[in-house]
């Protein structure tokens, strides 16, 4: 049986290694958060060692969600576990709202200079590196009359109770409940109208993410959805049949916002990492692997994949985009109301 | 010199100061303290906080989440889908359970272990891969509507997913273990002899059961039904897999809350709301089955 000295001795012992473990943290790699599944793949295996190769930064990623990203900075108060944030552009302007980002050192990111218009916050408060467009996708053994225009969606009574869209919880379903707001109401802050219109397209299925829509749509429990190119040129390499098409009024968009964390303690890495992935090489690289259209003006998709992204180039000006900063004041309104009127 | 030495005197070692035995449970203690109640202190403080829009809580503290709470008929029709769901579960579970666990206690046969395997098998897949096999089986054009349609009990597919029905069927699946392993100790442990006696005293088979052997178990049932309905009312991959808005329970209202609208002082005093409700269930159920127990023969 150990004594009371014995046992102090070990508390005293295991605080003495407090310091080392504050060293061991001190020299950490630089943290990267990723999303999972073949994001985490490409990012582990490809983009990590490439970044460490091309900067010298010794660098490990992190799986999550931009929530999740934005719960761990939130609760590391003073010190944030991330120096750079990645998610939804939505999702950063919580974060930027509560003082969590600073403005982006552009002279620290030169490929900065190169990206389409409208992906460069003002006043550089963070800028959109990675581009996931929304577009109308269908089952094409399902459905006679193809898609032209978002306003298909109630206009075509075929569609009627064969509609996916996301869930509140998801960027995608305040996007469509925005540009629902453009379409029918005085703009895309004309909440009340969105929902009155949303409503309208009752009964329809919801979806936590692309994932589910594209389960969905291959379980033919829906015929049509808007869902981003990644999804369903994916779904179209293994043979399903669906098709996704360019809206007449535009696409929407799932926008990676990337920001330096104020309370990061490495603000230099995260400068680095995001010159790195706005590169135009790497950016080709995600369009290769995602289907997302690159960020950089001088990026190339491969011959292979561009006749399959029609967003991209000059097709970028048909991404219709949102103010969020201070859309933030009503997204918790907006989330509330959902729940209870839409369900 | 003499051979003699002079006696040395033997010195005669103190007891050594033992620790008390609470000292062993030291560890746990500061496990739980620091990783389970100083959390819950943090939320509970949360919960009282101002909400904010350009902090993640404003400064000034606050009974207004509580008060919103309360009266928001919203929030008691999920509270009330929650018990009723963990209700059915429990109920569900024990009576699927039983005759296994009894089977199990009685059961010579080497093709026991084989039931064994069986009943723990739920637990040997992971969550995920398991909801998503309910997923797949419960969708519209799954196997489940499939063979309801092939075996002409149903026209039209049964909306088990996006709805409690299908969260409750995928709980009782995963959480039928939870029941049959505490009830097989208990049953293990009651002397066979006791129903034996009874037997030979002229009960029936069903009377002995009734009489004898189900109040003997009653520790068993209780255990396992508190453990199933704690554990169904704060699932949360279940439900938000399988629930969608129409099958939502607490645990998944409060991750929106917390995670999807960042509201974390009303996220907190809704979790806070919902253990106050929990805690106040099972402290009433232990209540009754106490008494109940102690009127058994």
């Amino acid at each position: 049986m150990i004594t009371r000295r014995q046992l102090m001795a070990g508390i005293g012992a295991s605080a003495a290694l407090l310091p080392l473990a504050n060293r061991v943290h001190a020299q950490s790699p630089f943290v990267i958060p990723t999303y999972g599944g073949t994001w985490a793949k490409l990012w582990e295996e490809t983009l990590v060692p490439e970044f460490t190769a091309a900067t010298g930064i010794k660098s490990q990623i992190d799986v999550g969600l931009g929530k999740d990203f934005v719960s761990k900075i939130r609760a590391g108060g003073t010190a944030s576990p991330y120096s750079v944030f990645m998610g939804n552009e939505n999702i950063a302007a919580t974060l930027r709202a509560e003082g969590f980002f600073e403005p982006l050192d552009l002279s620290k990111i030169p490929n900065a200079a190169n990206l389409h218009e409208g992906l460069l916050n003002a006043g550089n408060n963070g800028l959109r590196g990675i581009v996931s467009p929304i577009g109308l996708a269908w089952r094409t053994d399902m459905v006679e009359t193809p898609p032209k225009s978002w306003t298909d969606l109630w206009e075509n009574s075929e569609f009627a109770g064969r509609i996916g869209l996301y869930q509140i919880g998801n960027t995608g379903a305040q996007l469509f409940l925005r540009l629902a707001g453009k379409l029918f109401g005085k703009g895309d802050t004309d909440i009340d109208t969105a929902f009155a219109k949303i409503k309208e397209l009752q009964p329809f299925t919801q979806a936590s993410w692309s994932g589910e829509v594209a389960t969905a749509l291959m379980r033919g429990d829906i015929a049509i959805a808007p869902v981003d190119w990644t999804e369903i040129l994916t779904l179209q390499d293994k043979g399903a049949p669906v098709q996704i098409i360019v809206p007449s009024e535009g696409v929407l968009s799932y926008e990676q916002s990337f920001n330096i964390v104020k309370t990061g303690d490495n603000k230099d890495a995260a400068h680095a990492y995001i010159n790195f992935l706005i590169d135009p090489k790497v950016q080709s690289k995600l369009a290769d692997v995602f289907y997302v259209a690159p960020a950089n003006r001088k990026s190339v998709v491969s011959e292979k994949v561009s006749p399959r992204l029609p967003i991209q180039g000059d097709q970028m000006s048909k991404i219709i985009r949102f103010e969020w900063d201070s859309y933030v004041k009503i997204a918790a309104e907006v989330a509330d109301r959902w729940n209870r009127e839409i369900g | 010199m003499s051979a003699l030495a002079a006696p040395v005197p033997m010195a005669v070692a103190a007891p050594r100061r033992r620790l008390p035995v609470w000292w062993m449970i030291l560890p746990a203690l500061i496990l739980l303290g620091c990783f389970l109640l100083l959390p819950y202190a943090s939320i509970l403080v949360m919960s009282f906080r101002e909400a904010s829009t350009n902090a993640v809580y404003g400064p000034g503290l606050t009974l207004g989440h509580y008060g919103e709470i309360v009266t928001d008929g919203f929030v008691w029709g999920i509270v009330w889908r929650t018990l009723r769901t963990g209700l059915i579960v429990t109920v569900a579970t024990l009576l699927l359970g039983y005759p296994v666990a009894y089977h199990l206690a009685r059961s010579r046969s080497r093709w026991a272990s084989l039931l064994y395997i069986c009943v723990i098998s739920p637990l040997l897949v992971g969550l995920v891969v398991r909801t998503f096999a309910w997923l797949i089986i419960l969708s519209n054009s799954g196997l489940a509507n499939t063979a309801l349609k092939w075996a002409g009990l149903i026209g039209r597919p049964i909306i088990f997913l996006n709805s409690s029905l299908g969260v409750t069927i995928a709980l009782i699946h995963v959480f039928l273990p939870f029941v049959i392993l505490p009830l097989l100790g208990n049953l293990q442990a009651i002397n066979p002899e006791v129903a034996m006696a009874a037997r030979s005293l002229g009960a029936s088979r069903a009377r002995t059961f009734f009489k004898v052997t189900l109040p003997l178990s009653m520790p068993g049932i209780q255990a396992g039904a508190i453990l199933v309905f704690v554990l169904s009312i704060s699932a949360y991959v279940t439900p938000a897999m399988l629930g969608g808005s129409q099958g939502r329970t607490m645990a998944v209202l409060v991750v929106q809350y917390l995670v999807d609208n960042f509201r974390w002082p009303a996220g907190a005093a809704l979790a806070i709301f919902m253990a106050a409700i929990t805690v106040s269930i099972i402290f009433v159920y232990l209540k009754l089955t106490a008494r109940a127990m102690r009127r058994l023969p």
